[in-house]
Order: C-alpha cells, then structure tokens, then sequence
C-alpha cells in the first residue's frame, strides 16, 4: 500500500500541469523564492498551483525523498520534477523549457 | 554563518575541480549565491548539476549554516 502523502501528491500531480510545492499561498506566499517562481511562470500565462508545505513536514520530507532535492520550492511540470528556478531559468535561456511547457498543456 | 573557503572544501569533495565563487546575498553569509564551474557538468543537464551541489553543501544545509542558495552551475567553457 503505497504511503497516503505519496498518493496525496501523485493526486496533486494529475490535478495540475505546472505545481509549485512552496512556503505560503498565491495569495499569501512566505518566502522569496516562491514569489520569484510564481514570478518566472506568469511570464508564460500557463495556469500554475501553489501548495504551501511549510507547516507540514511530513510532507515535505516525502517530496524531498522523492526529488532528491533537499530545498524549496520544488516545481513539477507535466509530473515531472524540474527543481527550481535556479534550473528552470538556465533551461529557458537554452531553449529546452518551451518544448516542456508546450507538451504539457497539448491538447490531448 | 559560512565562509566561502569551507564552501568550496565542501563542493571540491564532490567536485574536486570546481571553481568557486560565492557572494553574501543578505549580508548575513546565510542567504548566499554560490557560483561553481567544473568540467564534471558536462554532459549533465541543469537539474543534476544542481543536484551535485546540494549534495555536497548537504551538511551545511542541514545544520542551518547555509539558509539559503542560489546556485549556477557551468562548465570552463561556459555552456
């Protein structure tokens, strides 16, 4: 039975093409790094969803084994993890983030 | 509280080329962007370049010496 937070995320995954697992709210974000990633994505006018883990550290211990990633705000895009703006940034100036963003907002 | 001599002891021992510059985002040496440039990027993407670093400051991360990073991650030659 796979653990309930993994599929509590597998779920979150499906709901929404571009997730941001961050500190805070849209409306209410704590840390600067979720402001600049919310910041980075509406450049691209895509829909993206903030899931604030900050007070929830079980959760966030999941998605770090998870990721392999030991930080915040961990981005997922089409359920594939992508780090964090410090990657996402770099991955636009080479050209490789628009292909990404382009597939996972096809049509199906 | 770090210094940029025990961040780059920290990030040669995963990656024993780099260069390592860091730069005190906050004025506190907590909130910092640490720039390393090693030829042992090549051929990997962004994601796991970073992944390496984190790795290395693993330590640091996890005792609050570091509190935040912004990292880049290049090869000598820039790409």
């Amino acid at each position: 039975m796979a653990h309930p937070i993994e599929e509590e995320i597998q779920r979150e995954l499906q709901e929404h093409k571009i997730l941001i697992y961050g500190k805070g709210t849209k409306t209410a974000p704590q840390c600067g790094f979720t402001v600049e990633t919310m910041e980075f994505f509406d450049q691209f006018g895509y829909p993206y969803e903030i899931i604030n883990v900050l007070e929830n550290p079980e959760k966030r211990e999941v998605l770090t084994q998870m990721t392999n990633w030991p930080t915040l705000p961990k981005v997922f895009i089409n359920g594939q993890f992508y780090g964090d703006t410090d990657v996402l940034g770099p991955m636009q100036s080479k050209g490789e983030l628009k292909p990404v963003l382009e597939k996972a907002f096809q049509p199906e | 509280m770090i210094t940029p001599q025990t961040i780059t002891e920290y990030v040669r021992q995963v990656l024993t080329d780099a260069q390592v510059s860091v730069t005190d985002r906050t004025g506190t040496m907590d909130h910092l962007n640490v720039r390393v440039v090693s030829d042992l990027f090549k051929g990997k993407n962004v994601l796991d370049r970073h992944r390496l670093i984190y790795q290395a400051l693993d330590e640091p991360l996890k005792d609050g010496r570091i509190h935040a990073l912004e990292l880049t991650a290049e090869t000598t030659d820039g790409s």
